[in-house]
């Protein structure tokens, strides 16, 4: 993009200074929701360290099956998700509207599984007995305030950019919003698709039995 | 409106690049139920991760295509925080130590 696409006019005939990243300031505060954000996650993965390394009868709760072969599918969902998402940023930049919003409906549409599948875990934990200060394993109670908050925020970010998809798809498709709005959505997509990359070895490989 | 459009790499390689990043969670896997060390797990899960997250912030955020000015401003003063929460990681092991007093 060109320095005076970068320049906004002012009323009486001025212009404001060009950015120095030479990238919107949509997208520049995306970035800057993603670095806050990353060490919010980076914060909570520490002390979720701390706990462990300082619990000497940390329990390792989770079998193959189902728990780690149901969280490599919702790794592969959130995955396949990144890639629809960035075939929807392609569309939407090649002005293909229509082409966009189905690619945003069906990353929608993954986000929604992803939480479906996420939830349908938690609610087996809750009736194995665990909770945010229940370990039915006998070891620290520790481990499912970690389990529970860590997926927990992430879950939040999946619902946020579940409901966030579903707005723009459906302003882009009036016109109301452009291509960049799609692009910054799927950035931030992308970010919880990252923050999952730590959370599923840390969290649950970790934690394998 | 215009709408800057930032030039990245073509279907292609972001195929390429989930198609590794699947290969990457299968080798995590993998690693766990080697029994390996749970220090040797923890450092070769995390570098895996790291990879990881480098591929998704080059190739799906696009940043390999942002002007270098975004990554430096954005990229290690992240690295800089999450390695001064890293730098307190020490302490934890004071924890196992400390118990309540017997009452």
């Amino acid at each position: 993009m060109s320095e005076s696409e970068l320049s906004l006019a002012m009323p009486h005939g001025e212009t404001m200074e060009a950015s120095p990243f030479r990238i919107q300031s949509k997208k520049l505060v995306i970035w800057l929701f993603i670095v806050a954000d990353a060490a919010t996650f980076g914060a909570m993965l520490f002390a979720y360290g701390y706990l462990r390394a300082g619990s000497p009868d940390w329990v390792r709760p989770f079998a193959f099956a189902p728990t780690i072969i149901n969280a490599m599918v919702m790794t592969l969902v959130l995955l396949t998700s990144s890639l629809t998402m960035l075939a929807a940023v392609a569309a939407a930049q090649a002005g293909r509207r229509e082409a966009a919003v189905r690619w945003l409906g069906v990353t929608t549409l993954l986000g929604i599984g992803f939480a479906v599948l996420h939830l349908r875990e938690w609610f087996n934990m809750f009736a194995a007995g665990w909770s945010l200060s229940a370990n039915p394993k006998g070891g620290p109670v520790l481990f499912g305030a970690s389990f529970f908050s860590i997926t927990g925020l992430h879950l939040l970010h999946v619902i946020g950019g579940v409901i966030a998809m579903t707005v723009v798809a459906l302003m882009f498709r009036r016109g109301r919003l452009d291509a960049a709005h799609v692009e910054t959505t799927g950035l931030y997509w992308h970010f919880v698709d990252l923050v999952w990359m730590f959370v599923f070895p840390l969290v649950y490989l970790m934690n394998a039995r | 409106m215009t709408t800057p459009s930032t030039p990245g790499p073509g279907i292609k390689l972001y195929i390429t690049v989930w198609i590794g990043l699947i290969l990457i969670v299968a080798s995590e896997v993998a690693l766990t139920y080697a029994r390996l060390p749970s220090g040797t797990l923890l450092a070769a899960l995390l570098a895996l991760a790291s990879v990881e997250a480098a591929l998704g912030l080059m190739y799906f955020m696009h940043l390999r295509y942002e002007p270098r000015l975004l990554f430096w401003c954005l990229i290690p003063p992240l690295i800089f925080v999450l390695l001064m929460l890293n730098h307190l990681w020490r302490d934890a092991h004071r924890l196992s130590t400390l118990r309540f007093p017997p009452t």
